[in-house]
């Protein structure tokens, strides 16, 4: 697909709000409310729920069209007041949607008059400003933490700590980060930490409210910290809670980007060693062990041509990691508007791509999937590492995607996919070296193969029997098959065929062909006297079988091409094989659609295949082939004959290798082919084939090969003999009509024209009419008053036959003028006047005199619609014999 | 009555019944707006109307707004198709904040040019999400100047997600269709032969096996909605002799309209387990077939029961005495699935959905046994709490119901529409008897202990 210009097309972005209640969840029993639509919590709790494989709580204000109109107060209000109930929490996120902010709500007034009229709430009630149209999840990350530290009082008493704000980084993550500052002694307060509300633990009791996270009483001290970290590359100053807690209370910082990749992480424990971190041996092995895995890998990881995208900063930590290795990132792609992520990404991306003198490299931010996948494909990249999202590109392009970032909604495990520090680096460059060295080892065999030795030995292409698909089952079931095939029998005259004439269209014309004639007293392929519908080719087949034992093949011999009419032998072969599991199936095909429908041909059960394979040398074709229709499109001379070979060599050796027997039929044509009939049979040897079948031509008037010499038989039998030193060939050949049914000796086509395959119906007792009351309209689960519907049934006791389903209010208007003041009673009898009886769940008293005042049964009943009719009957025809006893 | 417990709130009382003996008649109140921060599982009206629709396989699906309401819905459903793929990509106007100040209507034009210039667009479905009305773009306006302009179909679908619950967003997508089909209605006198399917989605295929069912018995499909559907296929619905209804909460709607308008009548059919697609398939075979269709329809649904009876014969001592709790979208669905447990000997002791209607739940009501928890539009808190005391072994649920159950310990069956494996048709009662004993029985609830 081209790029859009002026709309998006495939996302790889989310909106402002997901991102706002997914930092939310990194705060300590919070809970979070969206003021907007209901839908807006759903969809992100459901998004998010399938990547943290979490349950994620998020409260909606659930704006109505009043609200719309009027202000969402009173509904932000009640908001608050049910998820406080519910959840207890100690800080409630307010964040707006694009609904509220473009309705001008004023969610701090909201809050302000919430705590008047609640002066006993004790809830830390923050209000986030995240319209969705004002960037991505990125965004709304930070527009949420900022808003946090903005929101909750201070203590200005300075402590010791250090500030660490991320951004949207994974649990476990989170957790290595944690792990990292404790390593390094580091006295911390983390903003925002969701290691253990979005990758919980399995506990005996459940907390809906998860307990982990950044304490308010932390939050409180940041104000006082001797120092902030903020790690993110491209964070607005508008939104970094670093910016502002430098500005509110002069607490130092440094951003640096998110640790991933050796020289990130290095950064990191420098500025923290500075701040009087310790740096453990521990740490120090992690790092060599990552070092020592990079000189391992970096040869494979050359390999890699990557595409990467996903959150701006993410990207760059991927970037770093890559370039660090080797492999070169072609694609780096965001979703969000981003102006310094060219520049700050391009030099080291370029750096890293002149080594091996790569020059196409695309950055883009503002990037929908369109143009990220016009960027993979045209940047020749061979392994995508990003957002779960990527997936569409990787089904397409067959490209390997290595999911490492929000959305990640394919696989398991988005709440533990590790990126940072030296441990996070070294498994994502395992796992790309391993991606590429599973495609490499994978393919590399036949890759050499195909290169350096096919060229070389083009004429010699004969597959191993090894390589066949076919288990000794399967050929020893074929052999039985094949025995019991009058075609491959020597004219055995034990077992009985039947052509199905269910295809009359053909997609080439052989010069020696005319299908136009129609006579029952002719017999040569191609013939015919009626065309069947697959319908009525199932049926004939029933009622050939019932009176012909012996009959054990069906087959398509056109008139025209079996495959040229797919669609009627689909349904035909699916029919029959439907009804009789055993029945061998046989068709025959000039082989232009072989390659297209060979798999599907198999898969219907087709076990014999026969192709007529006049020549292998398309100037030879081009003189027995007028024409072909390929594809839409009419193709003459040696370019049609070439197509058609291509094909039928391709297609039977596709059904040779699956274990189709195949008969290669040969029309020898004097002046024409009759030189080149041994290559074609050395062509069918060698392709896997059966038997080969070398007839005369049948010269039909009106064809362009009228007035060809005649083969006399001896010289057919000559040619045969010559090729039977090749291959087997075919002595008993009748030249079958495409109608053609018995055994090869003796045609009963004729006995079985236009013969309907009527069927004799049994008497039946007059049945009983029954009215079912029921809404699901599966189970009698309605009371009589109430109905709406019936369902009209009759059934002597045995048979059931569904008749019709009768709206009461339809068909009494339908059927009589009821008037308005017919009642609802009225109405329903004149609906079920035809009836015995009715059934229904209940059914009052006075209905129910009614209904025995017009003679209409009443049968009170729970059960299945037709359980309880046929019961009902069955109960109307004992009672039928007692009464009959009785007289 | 049991004691509802502290979690449950005063306002959401009324839509919580339990099943008591005999008859309860003040019913449960649904088709409500959700109650503000009770933590719905319900969507909104613009998801209601995407997903009927998303499944028109050829169809452009333009969601004019923010990049959210598109970014959720992208390739949402399992949806499969036999044709294009179009429906799987999420085309959006993406608005921004200046399109916000200064409209989004000539966004919207440019970007219904581009598609159509582009790609060639036959069919193209506009959906307005929340502000697109409170900016001020006239959509409606917009697709008709483009319907005009390049003479195709360009259809709007106005759905704000506060403009009621995702049951008129089912309306809206019905009406949608309506006004695509509406001008080929046949004239009078022509008559009408086969069937379309309505609210089937082809989830994992789930319509191409039952339009084999038909295939087999001899009666022809004419089109579907929405599974698998084309805009050439749908527009010869109204040719059809008959409409049988699946979903009936997302599509009856459309199945009366084309009653009144097109004169088919509809029939509501389940294809969710053994007896419900064997009444279903001999149904229409009595409706429209002859003598040898409804042989074939005897012949293929008897043979098909008995080979699924002693499938289940397999199954049952693993799922007898099993207590289930379901959590779905519509009415009818909770109906299917009460009475496929009951086929395999399982409870159902909590039952609730999203957007289910007043006959469902009586018809609920009358199904289950008594002390049976019925919900409407419940919460997370809710489910734990009926959950827990109710003492379910297994939840069906969908997405966001997972991790929850999960959490509480208790199995967990898919019944979403992401599925990638049939649960309708008699293929779908074997992988949802499997589906069901896989988790029930699964080894891991043995090591949820502590040290």
């Amino acid at each position: 697909m081209e790029n859009a210009v002026n709309l998006n097309v495939n996302p790889c972005k989310m909106c402002v709000p997901l991102g706002s209640v997914t930092a939310l969840y990194g705060i300590a029993r919070c809970m979070s409310i969206l003021h907007g639509s209901q839908g807006c919590s759903t969809y992100i709790r459901r998004h998010m729920a399938t990547h943290y494989n979490e349950p994620v709580d998020i409260a909606s204000s659930s704006l109505t069209e009043e609200g719309t109109v009027f202000g969402g107060e009173k509904n932000l209000l009640s908001g608050l007041e049910n998820l406080i109930r519910l959840y207890s929490p100690e800080v409630i996120g307010v964040s707006t949607t694009c609904l509220a902010e473009t309705i001008g709500e004023d969610i701090p007034g909201i809050i302000k008059k919430f705590y008047e009229l609640h002066p006993e709430c004790t809830a830390e009630i923050i209000p986030v400003s995240s319209p969705s149209y004002a960037g991505t999840h990125f965004d709304g990350f930070f527009r949420a933490t900022r808003a946090v530290v903005e929101n909750v009082s201070m203590d200005i008493r300075k402590n010791n700590k250090v500030n660490i704000v991320t951004g949207m980084i994974s649990p476990a993550d989170t957790r290595y980060l944690k792990h990292l500052l404790n390593m390094m002694q580091i006295d911390y307060i983390l903003l925002p930490d969701i290691s253990d509300n979005l990758d919980g633990v399995h506990v005996e009791k459940y907390d809906r409210l998860p307990k982990g996270g950044t304490s308010l009483s932390d939050i409180k001290k940041m104000a006082g910290a001797k120092y902030t970290i903020e790690l993110s590359t491209f964070n607005n100053d508008d939104f970094s809670p670093a910016v502002y807690l430098q500005q509110q209370y002069g607490v130092p910082y440094c951003r640096l980007d998110l640790p991933i990749g050796i020289k990130a992480t290095d950064a990191l424990i420098n500025k923290l060693k500075e701040l009087g971190g310790m740096i453990p041996e521990e740490l120090q092995k992690e790092r060599g062990r990552c070092l020592d895995a990079m000189i391992d890998s970096h040869k494979y990881n050359a390999m890699g041509k990557a595409a990467i995208f996903g959150e701006p900063d993410i990207v760059a930590g991927v970037v770093n990691i890559c370039c660090e290795n080797g492999v070169i990132p072609v694609v780096c792609a965001t979703g969000s508007v981003c102006h310094a992520f060219d520049k700050k990404l391009r030099e080291k991306v370029e750096k890293t791509a002149k080594v091996q003198f790569v020059e196409k490299i695309r950055i883009k931010d503002d990037a929908d999937f369109t143009e990220i996948e016009n960027c993979v494909i045209e940047c020749e990249a061979n392994i995508m590492i990003g957002s779960g999202d990527g997936y569409r590109i990787e089904e397409r392009t067959d490209i390997p995607l290595l999911r490492c970032t929000f959305p990640i909604h394919d696989r398991v495990g988005g709440q533990r996919v590790r990126l940072l520090g030296y441990d996070g680096a070294m498994r994502m460059l395992d796992n790309i070296a391993n991606t590429l060295l599973a495609k490499l080892e994978g393919s590399y065999r036949q890759n050499l193969y195909d290169k350096y030795f096919r060229p070389e030995n083009e004429s010699t292409t004969v597959k191993l029997s090894a390589d066949n698909i076919v288990d000794i089952n399967q050929r020893q079931v074929l052999k039985e098959k094949t025995l019991r095939h009058p075609c491959y029998t020597c004219g055995s005259g034990q077992y009985a065929r039947i052509h199905l004439p269910i295809a009359p269209k053909c997609n080439i014309q052989c010069n020696y062909c005319i299908r136009k004639y129609d006579c029952p007293n002719e017999s040569r392929p191609g013939v015919t006297t009626e065309i069947l519908s697959p319908q009525e080719a199932f049926e004939k087949y029933m009622l050939v079988k019932k009176r012909l034992p012996n009959l054990t093949v069906a087959g398509i011999a056109g008139p025209g091409d079996a495959l040229a009419n797919f669609e009627q032998t689909r349904q035909t072969l699916y029919l029959i094989r439907q009804a009789d599991p055993t029945v061998t199936f046989c068709l025959s095909t000039n082989g232009l659609m072989l390659p297209q429908y060979a798999q599907e041909i198999i898969d219907l059960g087709v076990t014999h295949v026969t192709v007529t394979l006049n020549a292998v040398d398309p100037e030879i074709g081009a003189k027995i082939y007028k024409h072909i229709d390929y594809m839409g499109q009419r193709y003459t001379g040696i370019s049609g004959a070439g197509i058609l070979l291509g094909n039928q060599l391709n297609g039977i050796r596709y059904l040779t290798r699956h274990g189709v027997i195949c008969k290669i039929n040969i029309v020898m044509l004097k002046g024409i082919n009759e030189e080149h009939i041994v290559a074609v049979v050395k062509k069918a040897k060698e392709l896997g084939c059966e038997i080969t079948n070398i007839m005369q031509l049948i010269p039909v008037k009106g064809s362009a090969f009228e007035n060809m010499p005649l083969v006399s038989n001896k010289e057919i039998m000559d040619m045969r003999k010559k090729c039977g030193l090749y291959m087997k060939q075919m002595y008993h050949c009748r030249q079958c009509r495409a109608d053609a049914i018995g055994t090869l000796g003796n045609d009963l086509s004729i006995e079985y024209r236009n013969i309907s395959a009527a069927k004799e119906k049994p008497a039946r007792n007059s049945p009983y009419r029954f009215a079912a009351a029921s809404k699901s309209g599966m189970i009698i689960d309605c009371h009589f008053g109430q109905t709406e519907e019936f369902y009209i049934y009759e059934s002597d006791g045995i048979d059931l036959r569904f008749i019709e389903k009768r709206n009461v209010e339809k068909y009494c208007l339908g059927k009589e003028n009821c008037g308005n003041k017919t009642d609802k009673i009225e109405k329903i009898i004149i609906t079920i006047k035809d009836c015995t009886a009715v059934i229904a769940l209940r059914i009052g008293e006075v209905p129910r005199q009614r209904l025995k005042n017009v003679g209409i049964e009443v049968i009170t009943t729970y059960d299945r619609i037709e359980n309880a009719v046929k019961k009902a009957a069955e109960s109307k025809n004992a009672a039928n014999e007692v009464w009959n006893t009785a007289l | 009555m049991q004691v509802m417990g502290e979690e449950i709130l005063e306002v959401r009382k009324k839509s919580i019944m339990v099943k008591t003996l005999g008859c309860s008649s003040t019913g449960i109140e649904c088709d409500k707006a959700s109650v503000s921060g009770s933590v719905s599982q319900r969507a909104c009206v613009y998801c209601g109307a995407r997903v009927v629709l998303n499944p028109i396989t050829d169809a452009f699906h333009i969601v004019h707004g923010p990049i959210g309401c598109a970014s959720y819905t992208w390739d949402i459903r399992g949806s499969l198709s036999s044709g294009s793929d179009l429906y799987r990509n999420s085309f959006s106007t993406d608005l921004r904040e200046k399109d916000i100040i200064f409209g989004g209507a000539a966004k919207l034009t440019a970007a219904i040019d581009e598609v159509v210039q582009k790609y060639q667009a036959k069919l193209i479905f506009v959906y307005a999400t929340c502000i697109v009305g409170v900016i001020g773009d006239d959509v409606e306006a917009v697709c008709t100047a483009a319907e005009k302009k390049y003479k195709i179909r360009v259809i709007a679908v106005k759905a704000p997600g506060f403009s009621g619950t995702k049951r008129q967003g089912y309306k809206l997508a019905c009406d949608a269709m309506m006004r695509l089909i509406r001008p080929y209605q046949l004239s009078k006198d022509t008559l009408h032969h086969g069937v379309n399917i309505l609210g089937d989605f082809n989830l994992a295929g789930e319509i191409w096996l039952i339009k084999n069912y038909f295939k087999k018995i001899g009666i022809e499909v004419i089109s579907t909605f929405t599974g698998d559907a084309s805009y050439e296929k749908l527009i010869k619905a109204p040719s059809a002799a008959l409409n049988i209804v699946q979903c009936a909460g997302s599509s009856m709607y459309l199945a009366k309209l084309m009653e009144e308008e097109f004169g088919i009548p509809y029939m509501k059919v389940s294809f969710f387990g053994i007896e419900d697609t064997s009444a279903s398939i001999m149904r229409v075979a009595q409706m429209l077939g002859d003598a040898g269709v409804v042989e074939k329809a005897v012949n293929l649904t008897k043979r098909e029961s008995c080979r699924l009876r002693s499938f289940m014969e397999k199954y049952r001592p693993y799922l007898a005495g099993k207590k289930a709790a379901i959590y779905v979208g519509g009415g009818f669905k909770a109906i299917s699935l009460i009475r496929q447990f009951n086929e395999m000997g399982i409870e159902t002791v909590v039952v609730g959905t999203q957007t289910g209607k007043k006959d469902e739940y009586e018809v609920i009501q009358s199904i289950v046994n008594d002390d049976t928890v019925i919900l409407d539009d419940a919460n997370p808190a809710e489910l734990e709490f009926f959950m827990k005391q109710k003492k379910a072994d297994i939840l069906v649920g969908g997405v966001k119901e997972r991790p929850l159950a999960y959490k509480l310990g208790i199995a967990f069956c898919d019944h979403n529409h992401e599925r990638k494996h049939a649960l309708g048709g008699y293929e779908g009662v074997e992988n949802f008897t499997k589906e069901i004993n896989l988790s029930i029985n699964s080894p891991v609830w043995e090591c949820m202990t502590a040290i």
